[in-house]
């Protein structure tokens, strides 16, 4: 990930090259790498070894295991008595061929970006807002941090609670502004709605934290300078604080989407992924193959989830070539 | 137990289960701490009810056994879906407990999966049990296990609201009076009923008195009994009868919906005596009707005490005596009256009854109730519970007709 | 709009407090509408504490209250009774996972902003498919390594497990982040005959303060909110953190929905004060190493 480790000092530049002019240039460092003498390499692979073999002692056997269980025909029987003969890609075939692939594609699509966008723009503004100093701003800001603190059991039952048709306090406060009830769970059309909405207050703190750490990086001096040249804090913010977010915003970005694409619990707990699929994601579907029901079926269940990795691993390697143009360009 | 009311809560707690470990070639041996391999003179038991700690009256009988069989107890509770899933991970290592105390319905799956021994193995006396209660742990014609208790579904009412809407609850002995009641209930403001049609097994739990009360088969989910049934369903909701929330209701949601004195109806089990006697209002109870007249079957719901295969084959017996002791007419009486279930014998059943005649309803109840893996339907029946449970939801929120719902699911379930 | 002075001279990673000589009377309506957005925000956090209170006739009262003018303390005496000891056991492992996370993590992720070993991108790229994997898979697979090696219910147990919530995620961070120190620094550092490990150790380490803080925040607000691998490892032992009180109310047939929500506030009363008291500790530290420079 080298790529990315660049990713700060090379988006940096347009900040330097701006009407700011600080006294150091921060990009001239990231610029100046290739120059710099190589460490010997046992002293970087001194620094990463713990890492690494941590990966391979706690991450290889879970990843090997789901990637052995999504290629063979297990039974109950033969997941605990051995012996369950290779498939090949069957288990993908049968999941491709599915009637519930297409939805659950559809619903895993828009769940992510919806959930992203949403939590993305809220994460940012508030960031911005409470990087301001004003009385309270620390402690409200950690305030937002509180939803983490739940488990998603606690959080997801009470979104399900709220939400509930008949006496959720939503549909109460619609009814006192006149507006009928609005079957939040239980009607196909709203229930991925629903999800989405718990899932972006949910994923709100993260993109603050992050965010605001980032905001908290870009020099002061470049406010400075561009509140000089007359710009006002709009243009402040789309002419200095947004480019030099970018690198930050990318990691939120992407964590961000590692995340939602594999949120389960909150879909689970609240709606099951129905009612008739309408709220299942892949992340469900995988886990409704696998546990949701008397009769496991594991191999379908660990296909499901290796085509999410699939994914994921598509949007880590976009999002390196993008990083690794912006830094060649 | 109904087996699946906190399946929602347990699935964020998570499970695990299967997928990774699998492995066949996987490492078998003995070696761990928390399986059976604990220690000559220790015996495992793992149970579903986390709710009783260590200084329940549940705990000290499973030691007071352990003491009586010579060995000493370690026992762990698992929540219920955690449970199954811990078992068969804890088989696939070599490592499962001496006695597992587990929800009927899994009884077949697990059995199939070869991780029970059949009463013929570990010589579990099971000749007192009711057959009925029995089926539901049999499989090819051999029984994995002894109920410990049964619990089914019946009608609870609330008196108050049929007083005043001027229904008599002993009118109630078929669908037409039934919604006719329902009707009524509404006209006087009041609401009628509620129930769980959630998307789980507990959904499919619920629905299976009015589906076998139509005369239906699970063999054949796309009849015209079964059409009846789940347009039974679709008409409540329809006419406002039953809220719409049922369809993402637990039956935990469904009881507080009850509980709020609005309902003149809910359908639950046994286990909520204790608290419909909290509920604040007069309460009843009567049998589910059938379709035209008469008890509708219920599901059975409540746990086996199982004998997981061991490699030692000689720790059978001592967990023959343990499984004994917990199940003798005695510790029968007092496990089942914690749990709020219905003895799996009669002798024990008459001493209930004796004790509260208002159990007198639920007994008879548990009398009509048949297994959900009963009539060797066994492990195809999560299947077609599955499909069942989709179907319903399906017609239940518009977005198929009962009838097309229905054929859809008997052609997945196949 | 006038900053300190210090800025310019400082790698990027210090706060600018740009706006603070505007802060005073002018602000007041920030605070205020910040007031609304955490209250926004916090509203289903007020519904949970609400449901912690309500009766069991009144869960779905409909219309529900807003407030529980019928309120039970039965959740907080069942609570205040069986739970408090495990607050505790959460602290443990909570401090333990960031411990475990900010030991593996901060390393490498010098290593791979800095240092620019032999198939780094192959490293960080495995750190992006790591945390693909379904939490359930992972508490699988360490159910079954620790069976094997008789670890389940144990603490430290635990604490491993949950650091795999965070390291990954750190490791990112981490390299983001230290990737903004100045090169030159490092070089400079070397010049005075400092080696690897001592440049970060005093320096690269100090200056990542802000990349510490955030990921031990994480790593802290995960553990402690983890029930997944609780569940799986650490379900029956000695010591419980406080998530797995949730299972005493979640009877084989009935749940007590005001005795859950009741564990989950006292849960976080602790952890909310920590968060409060460790942001503003933050905020001065991070202010006070600046004027240092």
């Amino acid at each position: 990930m080298n790529t990315t480790a660049q990713m700060p000092d090379a988006s940096a530049a347009p900040g330097g090259d701006g009407p700011a002019k600080p006294r150091r240039d921060p990009a001239g460092t990231g610029r100046g790498t290739p120059r710099r003498p190589r460490s010997p390499q046992w002293a970087a692979w001194g620094f990463l070894a713990p890492v690494v073999a941590y990966l391979g002692l706690f991450y290889a056997y879970p990843l090997y295991r789901n990637i052995d269980l999504s290629l063979r025909d297990y039974t109950v029987r033969s997941f605990v008595q051995g012996g369950a003969p290779f498939t090949g890609l069957g288990n993908y075939r049968t999941v491709f061929r599915d009637p519930t692939f297409a939805p659950a594609l559809e619903h895993t699509v828009v769940f992510t970006a919806v959930s992203l966008l949403f939590q993305y723009a809220a994460g940012l503004a508030l960031a911005v807002f409470f990087s301001q100093h004003f009385r309270l701003s620390t402690t409200l800001r950690a305030l937002f941090l509180v939803p983490w603190l739940l488990p998603l059991i606690v959080s997801a039952s009470t979104w399900s609670w709220m939400l509930n048709s008949d006496s959720g306090i939503v549909n109460s406060t619609l009814g006192w502004a006149g507006i009928g009830p609005v079957n939040w769970l239980t009607s196909p059309s709203w229930s991925l709605a629903s999800v989405i909405i718990a899932n972006i207050w949910i994923g709100i703190p993260f993109n603050l934290v992050l965010l605001h750490s980032g905001l908290q990086a870009i020099p002061a001096t470049l406010y400075e300078a561009a509140a000089l040249d007359g710009a006002n804090a709009w243009q402040r913010f789309w002419k200095v604080t947004f480019p030099l977010l970018r690198p930050v915003s990318a990691v939120t970005l992407l964590l961000g989407l590692v995340y939602t694409l594999k949120v389960f619990d909150i879909i689970w707990i609240m709606t099951k992924g129905g009612p008739s699929d309408s709220s299942t994601t892949f992340a469900t579907w995988s886990y409704r193959l696998g546990f949701g029901t008397l009769l496991p079926q594991f191999g379908p269940g660990a296909a499901v989830g290796n085509i999410l990795v699939v994914i994921a691993l598509a949007f880590g390697l976009v999002y390196i070539r993008a990083q690794r143009k912006q830094m060649s360009s | 137990m109904s087996r699946t009311t906190r399946r929602r809560i347990a699935l964020s707690l998570a499970v695990v289960v299967a997928a990774s470990t699998a492995a066949a070639c996987g490492s078998s041996s003995s070696g761990g701490s928390s399986g059976s391999a604990g220690g000559s003179g220790t015996y495992t038991v793992w149970d579903p009810y986390p709710q009783f700690d260590g200084s329940s009256d549940w705990a000290k009988l499973l030691d007071s056994c352990g003491t009586r069989a010579g060995v000493k107890i370690k026992r762990t509770a698992f929540d219920t879906t955690d449970l199954t899933n811990k078992t068969l991970l804890a088989a696939q290592q070599g490592n499962p407990p001496d006695v597992l105390v587990v929800d009927n319905p899994v009884v077949s799956t697990l059995a199939d999966a070869g991780v029970l021994t059949s009463t013929a193995e570990n010589k579990i006396d099971t000749s007192q049990v009711e057959p009925n209660l029995l089926a539901a742990g049999q499989l090819g014609g051999k029984s994995y296990g002894i109920p410990i208790g049964a619990n089914t579904l019946a009608l609870y009412y609330n008196k108050d609201i049929l007083k005043a809407a001027g229904v008599a609850p002993a009118s109630i002995t078929d669908w037409a009076s039934l919604t006719a009641a329902l009707a009524k209930v509404k006209a006087a403001g009041k609401k009628g009923i509620t129930f769980s049609a959630i998307g789980t097994e507990e959904g499919s739990f619920q629905f299976l008195p009015w589906f076998w009360g139509a005369g239906a088969q699970l063999t054949d989910l796309a009849s015209a009994r079964a059409v009846s049934a789940v347009t039974l369903w679709k008409d409540w909701l329809k006419k406002g009868y039953a809220p719409n929330s049922v369809i993402n209701n637990t039956q935990t949601t469904s009881w507080q919906e009850f509980a709020t004195g609005q309902y003149a109806f809910a359908e639950n089990g046994t286990w909520q005596l204790a608290n419909a006697k909290k509920a604040g209002f007069g309460y009843g109870t009567i049998a589910i009707p059938a379709a035209s007249g008469g008890t509708a079957p219920a599901p059975t719901g409540g746990e086996f005490v199982t004998v997981p295969t061991q490699k030692d084959t000689g720790r059978y017996s001592t967990s023959d005596a343990i499984v004994s002791c917990l199940t003798d007419a005695k510790n029968l009486l007092a496990t089942d009256t914690t749990l709020s279930y219905v003895a799996p014998t009669t002798a024990v059943q008459d001493q209930q009854v004796a004790a509260d005649p208002a159990l007198k309803v639920w007994v008879q109840a548990v009398h009509a109730a048949k297994g959900r893996t009963s009539d060797n339907l066994g492990t195809k029946y999560p299947k077609i519970s599955e499909q069942l449970w989709d179907a319903v939801q399906a017609a239940l929120t518009g977005s198929k007709s009962p009838k097309d719902a229905l054929s859809a699911a008997q052609s997945a379930a196949r | 709009m006038s900053a300190h002075s210090h800025v310019g001279t400082r790698p990027p990673a210090v706060v600018p407090r740009w706006t603070r000589k505007r802060q005073g009377r002018r602000t007041w309506w920030k605070t205020a509408v910040g007031l609304v957005l955490t209250a926004v925000m916090l509203f289903p956090v007020y519904w949970m504490i609400n449901v912690s209170f309500t009766r069991d006739q009144d869960m779905r009262k409909s219309p529900p209250d807003l407030f529980p003018t019928h309120g039970t303390l039965h959740g907080y005496r069942l609570v205040l009774d069986q739970q408090l000891p495990y607050l505790g056991t959460s602290r443990a492992i909570g401090l333990g996972t960031v411990a475990v996370t900010v030991v593996l993590a901060a390393p490498a992720g010098f290593a791979l902003a800095k240092l620019r070993p032999y198939a780094g991108g192959v490293v960080g790229f495995l750190m992006l498919a790591a945390q693909m994997i379904p939490g359930i898979i992972m508490a699988m697979g360490f159910y079954a390594i620790y069976l094997t090696l008789g670890f389940l219910q144990s603490v430290p147990g635990l604490i491993v497990a949950d650091s795999t919530l965070a390291v990954p995620f750190a490791v990112l961070i981490f390299t983001a982040f230290m990737a903004g120190i100045p090169g030159e620094l490092l070089q400079a550092a070397r010049t005075d005959g400092a080696g690897t490990i001592r440049t970060f150790w005093s320096i690269v380490l100090p200056m990542s303060r802000n990349a510490i803080v955030t990921v031990s925040l994480f790593a802290f607000l995960w553990s402690w909110s983890d029930f997944v691998f609780a569940s799986t490892l650490d379900g029956g032992g000695a010591h419980e953190p406080i998530t797995l009180g949730i299972y005493h109310y979640i009877g084989n047939n009935n749940q007590e929905w005001n005795a859950i929500m009741a564990t989950a506030v006292v849960a976080s009363i602790p952890a909310a004060l920590i968060l409060v008291l460790a942001q503003r500790y933050v905020a001065a530290g991070v202010a006070a190493g600046a004027v240092k420079d």
